[in-house]
């Protein structure tokens, strides 16, 4: 799921609000990891559209700085914020430098840069990802550690998002549907849907909404917002999670869905829940 | 029944301990179904309105009003709807009983009280509206200021609590988060139901509908269709 919608809306609410003109200033220093990683985020946060700042993001993404431990904040962590950004932003420039870091060794800028990819919509990406899905162990854990070999969630769900309906792409997502980490299925039931309109995916979706596990739950519900089926209506409504993420569900429902049942119904739930 | 509650309580207590005994999240939220269902029949059978608001119904509030503080959605639906079916004694120990800490209770609270309708939780939902840290809390207050109960009260005294619910939803559509935005919409629709054409605000209600659903109208489109269809159901056909 794309998970980052309520951190952001937390940052939005603790930030400090800062002035365009700042967060640019802070960006291009170097000196201060924790400036320009918050100014990273306030820029696609806001959807800034200074001329400087898709340049300035660009740069921030090309330069890997080296973990510094003592700043608080993750390895590579500027650069995994600017491609967060850039994927907000829109503008398809910013799309051979996200290729070059799909490319990095580090698996969490790979997936920001995965992510942001599938935000821009960008097809130029498809083969890549599909390399990466393909490659040897790739959903296999890494050593020591709870992730993956690739961040497989991000690259499915970006090529939902892409959507460009080959059958090698279709192919490259498939095994993912009988991963056994029910998040991972969930995102690959979501991409598939995306990419086939085959309902079956979406009743996979919604078996995920009985998930013992509230955690998967969320991303169940979230992946049927991002589909927009709205045969998921009742299930979603009937789900044990909170309401604020039925809401954003319902909202793709909306958004993203056609009729039946209309509009109208749909709305209908929503107010219930608010 | 109407005469006294002694019945009813008396089919409330082993609802309560089920709750208070339940050691497992499925466990709480089947208790808390339970005890809410018991709650609810109760209101339905006393057709007087009269809930129970002894020192035994204060046991139900008090249990419920815990449950609300548990992270556990499933168990808070329905604490919820049980608070909502005790009605107006619950509103004190609920006011009482607002968790500075705990945003995700807050919201449930903030839910209840909105559910219940009562005007002594008018203070509260408009600062929850405009100044709750939670998105969740802002959003309940917003529903809830469009839905309080005021047969009860005189004409003049109705039209002063519409229009300082009508002033706090105006404040709420300048809101950060899409979801307050859409709930101030669904409480504008619902105030402006409830109030005369004539009476001052009514206009200024419209009219932030209109700039929330109009050209450009709010960047969330779902926020557009929904106060859209507010006016649609405003100007429309219903009434004169």
């Amino acid at each position: 799921m794309a998970g980052t919608a309520d951190l952001d809306s937390a940052m939005a609410t603790a930030g400090e609000p800062i002035s365009e003109q700042e967060a640019l200033q802070r960006l291009r220093q170097s000196e201060d990891q924790s400036d320009s990683y918050y100014a990273a985020w306030w820029l696609g946060r806001m959807r800034s559209r200074h001329p400087e700042t898709v340049p300035l993001l660009r740069a921030a993404l090309r330069r890997r700085q080296p973990r510094a431990l003592s700043s608080g904040v993750e390895e590579n962590a500027v650069a995994r914020n600017a491609a967060r950004a850039l994927g907000k932003l829109g503008d398809p420039q910013a799309i051979p430098d996200l290729l070059a870091a799909l490319e990095d060794e580090d698996d969490g800028l790979r997936e920001a840069a995965a992510r942001a990819l599938g935000e821009l919509r960008a097809s130029e990406a498809v083969s890549p990802i599909c390399a990466r899905l393909a490659s040897d162990q790739a959903g296999q854990p890494l050593p020591n550690s709870l992730r993956l070999r690739e961040p497989c969630e991000a690259l499915i769900e970006a090529l939902g998002d892409i959507g460009v309906a080959a059958a090698d792409v279709v192919a490259a997502i498939q095994p993912f549907a009988t991963h056994e980490r029910p998040l991972i299925r969930s995102a690959a039931a979501r991409a598939l849907f995306q990419l086939t309109q085959d309902r079956r995916w979406g009743q996979n979706l919604i078996e995920l909404l009985e998930h013992p596990l509230l955690q998967v739950r969320r991303s169940a519900l979230m992946d049927l917002g991002a589909v927009g089926w709205r045969a998921a209506l009742e299930p979603i409504r009937d789900t044990l999670a909170e309401n604020s993420l039925k809401l954003i569900a319902l909202r793709g429902l909306v958004e993203r869905g056609q009729a039946p049942p209309d509009t109208e119904t749909v709305l209908r739930v929503m107010d219930d829940l608010l | 029944m109407s005469k006294t509650a002694d019945d009813g309580l008396g089919l409330i207590r082993p609802w309560i301990r089920a709750v208070e005994r339940a050691d497992s999240a499925d466990g709480l939220q089947k208790a808390t179904e339970n005890l809410a269902g018991a709650l609810a029949a109760l209101a339905k059978a006393d057709h007087q309105g009269e809930s129970p608001c002894d020192p035994e119904g204060l046991d139900a509030i008090d249990c419920l009003l815990q449950v609300l503080g548990f992270n556990n959605p499933g168990a808070a639906v329905a604490a919820v709807d049980g608070v909502i079916a005790i009605g107006p004694p619950a509103v004190e120990p609920l006011l009482g009983s607002l968790d500075q800490r705990n945003y995700g209770a807050r919201a449930w609270a903030v839910r209840a009280l909105a559910g219940i309708g009562d005007v002594r939780g008018l203070d509260l939902l408009e600062s929850a509206l405009s100044s709750d840290i939670g998105p969740s809390v802002r959003r309940a207050a917003a529903r809830g200021l469009g839905q309080l109960r005021l047969e009860a009260l005189p004409q003049i005294e109705q039209i002063n609590v519409r229009q300082r619910c009508l002033d706090a939803l105006l404040g709420g559509g300048g809101d950060g988060e899409w979801v307050v935005r859409y709930a101030v919409a669904v409480g504008l629709e619902r105030l402006l139901l409830g109030m005369g054409r004539a009476e001052p605000g009514h206009r200024s209600g419209l009219q932030a509908l209109q700039e929330l659903a109009g050209e450009p109208g709010d960047d969330t489109p779902v926020v557009r269709l929904r106060a859209g269809l507010a006016l649609s159901r405003l100007t429309g056909g219903a009434g004169c």
